[in-house]
């Protein structure tokens, strides 16, 4: 994976965000960050619904097509800012730790979503649909928590005993 | 007392101390600070979204914001002390960075704005909240809401960038520690005296 990294930090689109690291690193991360906040509000805004906690003159089904859209546009904001900080640099990302339990659990939460979706389609007010909103919810944000700390990984390396060899 | 002997006297506190000397405390705080501002955005974008008249038109904009705002406020006050206790950290260094001071201003932007949608549109919310969208003034509001909040995330973005490594306290260490041997690259050198605990965890990027 290192070798991959530094393959990938040679070919023509790592480079250039390298060139121009100093606006486009912050300016993508930010970006990232409001496809985050859009992803948060939706899964929020959806989770309450599923416990009944607001939005109750709305039935499920309505409640999935009013969010579910955007809940889908958020994601492909986040893996496309999310692809171009690994080509930017993939060195800091691919290497660490943080970054493949991170993907690990983008992986299920998307597997769930899939199933929390078709429960909401068939207005499925069951504890399983509650279940599958609040599992979400708790992996984002064991999803946020990783993803600052990729920052941080090489940084920790150096005090646990799995990043000293 | 004037502004530095405060920011410094700020930095001095036990909290203050406690967060630079922990390899673990500030990425956690930047990370919770993250999971507020993504909750105050996000939730925010819904209800000026709905203003606008792009989404959840059908739906009371009055039932709306008194579903969600209580969170929006929450999740706030969760950044806001997240943000003081980053801040207090290395308050001599982000009081004099240009970010910081733009979003701080950005920020009293958002809430005079937010103040200005009360007391036009939001007093007939319950008139034209039946409707698809706010008066020309209430959408106004909103749009200008998500373009304060998104460039507030983008300043708070910079400032990690700008501020990073710019300790002010930047005592040098004894001189009897070997770093060599205190990050495991020591081959030779004779057993260093007991190392003063890791070395504080300069903010990351």
């Amino acid at each position: 994976m290192e070798k991959f990294a530094q393959w990938l930090s040679t070919t023509g689109p790592s480079v250039f965000i390298q060139q121009h690291e100093a606006w486009m690193i912050p300016t993508i991360q930010s970006v990232h960050i409001v496809g985050i906040g859009a992803i948060v509000g939706t899964m929020f805004m959806m989770t309450l619904r599923v416990l009944g906690w607001a939005g109750v003159d709305q039935t499920l089904g309505q409640t999935q097509s009013r969010f579910g859209p955007w809940l889908t546009g958020a994601l492909w904001l986040l893996v496309v800012t999310g692809v171009l900080m690994v080509v930017g640099e993939p060195v800091r990302e691919l290497v660490t730790v943080s970054f493949w339990v991170k993907m690990v659990l983008v992986a299920a939460i998307a597997v769930i979503a899939v199933a929390f979706r078709g429960l909401l389609r068939k207005d499925s007010d069951s504890g399983a649909t509650k279940a599958l909103a609040v599992l979400s919810m708790a992996i984002l944000v064991c999803i946020i928590l990783l993803g600052r700390f990729i920052a941080y990984d090489h940084v920790w390396a150096h005090i646990l005993p799995a990043g000293k060899a | 007392m004037d502004l530095q002997a405060l920011l410094k006297s700020l930095e001095e506190t036990g909290v203050a101390k406690g967060i630079r000397d922990s390899l673990f405390w500030f990425p956690v705080l930047e990370a919770v600070h993250v999971m507020g501002l993504a909750l105050v955005f996000g939730s925010i974008l819904v209800i000026d979204l709905r203003a606008l008249g792009f989404a959840s038109a059908n739906r009371p904009f009055a039932k709306m914001s008194e579903d969600i705002l209580k969170w929006t406020w929450a999740a706030f006050v969760v950044t806001a002390i997240t943000g003081v206790l980053m801040f207090v950290t290395n308050a001599r260094v982000y009081a004099e960075n240009t970010f910081f001071l733009i979003k701080m201003v950005l920020l009293a932007l958002a809430g005079a704005n937010m103040l200005a949608f009360q007391f036009t549109a939001g007093r007939t919310a319950h008139q034209w909240g039946e409707g698809p969208t706010a008066p020309p003034i209430g959408k106004l509001a909103a749009a200008l809401s998500l373009v304060l909040w998104i460039s507030i995330i983008f300043m708070g973005r910079a400032i990690g960038f700008t501020t990073t490594g710019k300790a002010v306290e930047a005592a040098p260490p004894p001189a009897s520690v070997d770093f060599d041997d205190f990050l495991g690259g020591g081959g030779d050198a004779p057993p260093a005296p007991p190392a003063p605990g890791p070395a504080p965890a300069a903010p990351a990027n």
